[in-house]
């Protein structure tokens, strides 16, 4: 079970970087302008008894996409997409729904939505959203963003991103989150002015991490093989999918041939010409079934998708382990040189090359006071560097206990969701088959009638 | 020979099948014996031949005391034949039994040719001969020669098309094989044909090569006498049934032509799509390995495209061996019928030609001369003779393509079968619920 979630009632304020060791946080559920949303909260011991207890609350639904012009940043003119997301409430007693957001946002707010949220809970695996450009496009697909099929998938990917956000026992809370569906005009302000964008950790010295980090939890090391072989995986799935929904898009097509050539037939013959036309006709609808069929399939294409972009943010996750890790591991070696020095300076033993030795040497010996001052900084260097050295290992141990159960969780959802999209895939392939059964029964009858 | 169409020899119209004497009964005779039975095989070989009207001692039903092995390989060549109509038959051949002869000079594969008869003119009631390609070949030269006024069923083509099929391999010969045994049936259904000399020895004679040295031994008059039109007489116009046939084949070759390459490209289209289905099913065998819960349904989906593979295979090496040669023999059946047009606008030519020379000169006596008869007569035989066959031809091709086409639409249902079951097989693998671990 996860230790008690930032408050999310703090205002304006982002939660806290990792979930505070004290026990005592949290607890309140400070209910400050939102008097009109009554919120349920857990019971004080700080435990969630309700995962999603915003769901039970709340509906959220991206209903709608809708071309807008405006000018940029650089006063140019662009177009781009916008999303009403319609939030409701939904009352206990007879469960009708009653809406009580609406507003509009476009695809960049989601983005700064979602960077906040890594930021500020690099402990959780966060929902991916959809794609920004259309990949592993089909030929027949348009790779075009404006194409209303592809706002339409993505429609349903951003609804299916605050779905996950919301459900989430964690994420869910978030002030951050919740302004997101209720405050249209000024969120990007207020956003910004969290600052999160400062506590983001450098690729570079994240990079540098993985590298010199020398004893990650080996589960995360584990992890992170895990996450890039299932992005690469999943990744070659889709593209040798798209290029089997293009042959089969072919197969079909070409059949519709059939049509014209048997009315041409048709039309000499005699007693073979009704048998030749009717089936002609059965060609053209077997023809034209691929469209609806691999249309379907695109769903089943999103689904996976999700999991390959779920896979970045499981990475993402193991890279911070890794940094806090190296972090750690870093104060440590510098405490450890540290009591070094000041054993050597005490013992005057010099068993390590410090350029204070080097000088001495050259310069000649220090007075003893000097020596003293210089053992009196060590040493509350040293004292202070065993706190730092201690909450660092706190919160590494935090950290790693609750990412390891945000993970745990994600696996199970791995499971279902794939579980869920295998089953409805094959239900498309046996829907496709009986089809296809259909046609040529009718075709069949057709021609025996010639 | 008069002036009338040649009377049509077995065929004796249709008959109820209460009516119908017994294929084996009679031989070539017209009449219909009454009763209907089925024979046995030691019947045939007892049986004494110049008995026309010989009743089967196993008269009565059909279900009598004759072996069930004979009745059913009996019926299997009634259905083969196609024969709806119920033509009295007395003739079965077929083509079976490829076998490939290495020897110094060259490889060559022969068919063995069975051949089972109550007619006259066969002395055995059975024979079994081996025949290769070439033997085929000259048959078929030989009754177009011998017989130009009748329409000669086509030949599996000579060489290999692309070159890239092996002539050795088991499809291209079991394609040829059907070819050839629909070439050899089909002169036997005919009324004419099936009786013409060369016929008779191709498919009966120990050694055929000594026969084709011996040069042409029979020609009937009427082949003789069309040989010797030199052609170079120009028709007038076609009269119009035969102007219709012409206009016909015509589009029907277009017609076929195109079905032809539409079937090409969807078979080639259906490879494109089992290769990458090749691809792709193997993928889930890699993510398989990956996962703990959903090892098994992963696997599962695997090998369920690898199953739907299996059958896309299949269905495309059917149509390849089954669907395109028929289409493609069609083809030349009609380009042979548009010979067979032009070989009678000749002779009609010819016949118009004369007559009007006749004109020309002035004849008192209003009788006309004996060649222009004669030019006549052949010009009548011809078009009976192709009326005739034009009007066998259509009811064949109707019964040819409702099988073929039905065919076609049969392995495509075969094939959706096969993956409906695949996938429906795997839903209880994919809804099973893991124990926890």
């Amino acid at each position: 079970m996860e230790q008690a979630p930032p408050d999310p009632e703090r205002l304006l304020q982002p939660a806290p970087l990792e979930p505070l060791g004290n026990p005592d946080a949290g607890l309140e559920s400070v209910v400050v302008e939102e008097a009109d949303r009554p919120r349920d909260e857990g019971p004080g011991d700080g435990t969630m008894t309700e995962n999603n207890f915003w769901l039970k609350k709340i509906e959220i639904s991206v209903s709608e996409a809708e071309k807008r012009t405006g000018r940029n940043a650089m006063n140019m003119q662009e177009t781009y997409t916008a999303y009403l997301i319609e939030t409701r409430s939904v009352e206990h007693i007879d469960g009708q729904s009653v809406l009580t957001d609406s507003l509009w946002r476009r695809y960049s707010e989601f983005e700064l939505l979602r960077n906040y949220l890594l930021v500020c809970y690099p402990h959780i695996v966060v929902p991916p959203l959809p794609e920004k450009r259309a990949e592993f496009v089909w030929h027949k697909l348009s790779a075009d963003n404006m194409d209303p099929d592809f706002v339409e998938r993505r429609r349903i990917g951003l609804e299916n991103f605050l779905l996950r956000v919301a459900s989430h026992p964690i994420l869910c809370r978030d002030k951050i989150f919740y302004l997101f569906l209720t405050q249209e005009g000024n969120w990007k302000e207020t956003v910004n002015e969290t600052g999160f964008q400062l506590k983001a950790d450098s690729r570079l010295k994240a990079l540098n991490a993985t590298f010199r980090v020398k004893n990650p939890d080996k589960r995360f090391t584990e992890l992170k093989h895990y996450s890039d072989e299932l992005q690469s995986v999943i990744s070659h799935l889709l593209r040798v999918r798209a290029r089997v929904a293009d042959r089969l898009y072919g197969v079909y097509k070409v059949h519709g041939n059939y049509g014209r050539v048997f009315s041409e037939w048709s039309a000499i013959e005699k007693e073979m010409g009704d048998g030749l036309q009717s089936a002609g006709h059965h060609m053209d609808v077997y023809a034209s079934s691929i469209d609806d069929i691999l249309e379907d399939e695109e769903h089943y294409a999103d689904q996976l998708k999700e999991y390959l972009f779920y896979a970045e943010a499981l990475r993402a996750v193991c890279r911070k382990h890794e940094l806090m890790q190296y972090d750690l591991e870093m104060a440590a070696q510098d405490l450890a040189s540290k009591k070094q020095q000041c054993e050597e300076l005490a013992t005057g033993t010099v068993r390590t090359f410090s350029l204070k030795g080097m000088t001495t040497k050259l310069f000649g010996q220090e007075t003893p006071e000097q020596r003293e001052a210089r053992i009196k900084v060590l040493e509350e260097q040293i004292s202070e560097g065993e706190q730092q050295l201690k909450s660092k290992n706190l919160e590494g141990r935090e950290f790693v206990k609750n990412a390891w159960a945000d993970i745990e969780r994600f696996k199970e959802q791995k499971n279902r969701d794939l579980k869920e999209a295998l089953i409805s895939y094959a239900v498309m392939q046996i829907s496709m088959c009986k089809k296809g059964i259909q046609v040529w029964t009718n075709a069949k009858e057709c021609f025996s009638k010639m | 020979m008069s002036g009338g169409p040649p009377k049509a020899l077995p065929s004796t119209g249709p008959h109820s099948l209460r009516d119908m004497p017994h294929p084996l009964a009679g031989s070539s005779s017209e009449e219909a014996v009454g009763g209907d039975s089925t024979p046995s095989p030691d019947l045939l070989m007892a049986r004494s031949f110049g008995d026309k009207d010989l009743i089967l001692p196993n008269g009565g039903t059909p279900a009598g005391t004759s072996s069930p092995a004979s009745s059913s390989s009996l019926l299997n060549r009634l259905q083969l034949d196609d024969d709806i109509d119920g033509e009295t038959r007395d003739l079965f051949v077929t083509v079976d039994d490829p076998k490939k002869h290495v020897c110094t000079m060259e490889t060559y594969i022969t068919y063995r040719i069975t051949t089972k008869s109550t007619r006259v003119e066969f002395d055995l009631p059975e024979y079994s001969v081996r025949r290769r390609y070439q033997d085929f070949d000259w048959l078929r030269n030989k009754l177009e020669e011998s017989q130009p006024t009748h329409l000669i069923p086509p030949l599996p083509e000579k060489f290999v098309v692309k070159g890239v099929v092996d002539r050795f391999s088991e499809e291209f010969v079991e394609t040829r094989r059907k070819a050839l045994d629909k070439f050899l049936k089909r002169i036997t259904d005919h009324p004419v044909l099936s009786f013409n000399e060369h016929f008779h020895v191709f498919l009966t004679a120990k050694d055929l090569n000594a026969y084709k040295k011996q040069g042409m031994a029979l020609l009937t008059r009427v082949g003789e006498s069309v040989k010797h039109v030199t052609g170079g007489y120009k028709l007038r116009s076609r009269p119009l049934e035969f102007a219709a046939v012409g206009e016909y084949l015509d589009t029907f070759a277009l017609k076929l032509g195109t079905i032809d390459r539409i079937a090409q490209r969807i078979i080639k289209e259906e490879i494109e799509y089992l290769v990458e289905l090749r691809e792709y099913g193997p993928v889930y065998s890699t993510w398989s390995a990956l996962e703990g819960e959903l090892a098994e349904p992963l696997e599962g989906v695997s090998a369920c495209i690898g199953n739907c593979s299996a059958a896309l295979e299949e269905l495309t090496d059917d149509m390849t061996e089954d669907f395109l040669p028929v289409l493609r023999e069609y083809i030349l059946y009609s380009d042979s019928m548009k010979s067979v047009l032009k070989k009678r606008d000749q002779v009609q030519a010819e016949y118009e030609a004369k007559l009007e020379a006749v004109a020309v000169r002035k004849e008192e006596r209003p009788k006309v001369p004996a060649d222009v008869e004669k030019c006549q007569d052949r010009m009548e035989c011809f078009n009976a003779d192709l009326k005739a066959d034009m009007e066998r031809w259509q009811n064949n091709k109707r019964q040819d393509f409702r099988q073929l086409l039905m065919g076609m639409a049969d392995k495509n249902i075969h094939y959706y079968e096969k993956c409906l079951m695949a996938w429906e097989s795997i839903i209880p693998l994919l809804q099973e619920k893991q124990e926890a671990k």
